[in-house]
């Protein structure tokens, strides 16, 4: 498993709060980042997912 | 044309640069209930990108600086400024209480990691059938202890910082590296004081490394549901 930097956890915990917290309004639309839907991307599972989106992306590039 | 939603705030607005998004325009939507909402003018076709996620953060707090707000879910958008103000409307009464809770306040973030990464190293025995059963206790063992150390950080945290449970937010051992995430609200004008506060507490806990972030715009505690 890949150490976490104080770097890492700061832009996790930011990121984290930009997608997992907040008021939950109803849109209209759905937005993802990068092809990815956001409501995926808290920071618990960015942390785990983070090596087979890595190891997904290198398939799709293969 | 779609608005990518920022931050709900009370009516009347506050003089913003009117720059939003990637220079897009910023807009604000006034709903019946006496509060608007920041948005940033966007297009259903243009992709989000991660500094995009960033630059809201920039613009969230540039509109909690100027009045008090409640940040709003990176990527929420509506189809219009009349789907905007409805969705406000229907839940006028929690976004009001929300408001009064955050008004005048901050989120201090900490992150404690583990500094000490060690495998559980497994106890002599004899056959694979019992070496894997004492593996997997002496993980699940582990796994506990890191559980109720990383509970009592913060219960000494909480004691320390004499702070009201309300105001406190937190989560352990959400991954094999954290030990603590934890959210605290605090008054603006402290928000420095409470950090140095709290970054004291934390560095008396010798086995994590700690991490803390802030003020920042009250994200945790903006939750309605």
């Amino acid at each position: 498993m890949k150490e976490l930097t104080r770097d890492d956890a700061t832009l996790l915990e930011l990121v984290d709060r930009l997608l997992n917290k907040g008021v939950v309004l109803t849109g209209e639309a759905t937005i993802s980042v990068a092809g990815v839907d956001l409501i995926y991307l808290g920071l618990n599972v960015v942390l785990a997912a983070v090596e087979s989106i890595e190891k997904s992306q290198e398939r799709r590039a293969s | 044309m779609t608005l990518l939603a920022h931050a709900i705030t009370a009516a009347p607005p506050a003089a913003l640069s009117p720059e939003g998004l990637r220079g897009r325009p910023l807009a604000w939507s006034e709903a019946a209930a006496g509060l608007g909402l920041w948005s940033t003018d966007w297009t259903p076709d243009l992709k989000l990108e991660r500094p995009d996620a960033l630059e809201h953060h920039r613009l969230v707090e540039r509109i909690c600086a100027a009045q008090p707000c409640l940040p709003v879910r990176f990527g929420t958008a509506f189809a219009n400024a009349d789907a905007a103000r409805a969705s406000l409307d229907k839940r006028a009464e929690t976004l009001h209480a929300a408001l009064a809770r955050v008004s005048g306040k901050s989120e201090l973030a900490l992150t404690l990691l583990w500094r000490d990464q060690a495998a559980v190293a497994p106890r002599s025995a004899t056959g694979p059938g019992r070496r894997y059963m004492e593996q997997r206790r002496a993980e699940l063992g582990a796994r506990e202890a890191k559980r109720a150390r990383a509970e009592s950080m913060v219960e000494r945290i909480v004691t320390e910082l004499a702070i009201e449970r309300p105001l406190v937010w937190h989560e352990t051992c959400t991954t094999a590296n954290v030990a603590v995430s934890l959210a605290v609200l605090v008054p603006t004008e402290r928000a420095l004081d409470r950090k140095a506060e709290l970054g004291r507490i934390a560095s008396e806990f010798g086995d994590v490394i700690t991490v803390l972030n802030g003020p920042w715009p009250p994200y945790t505690f903006a939750r309605t549901e």
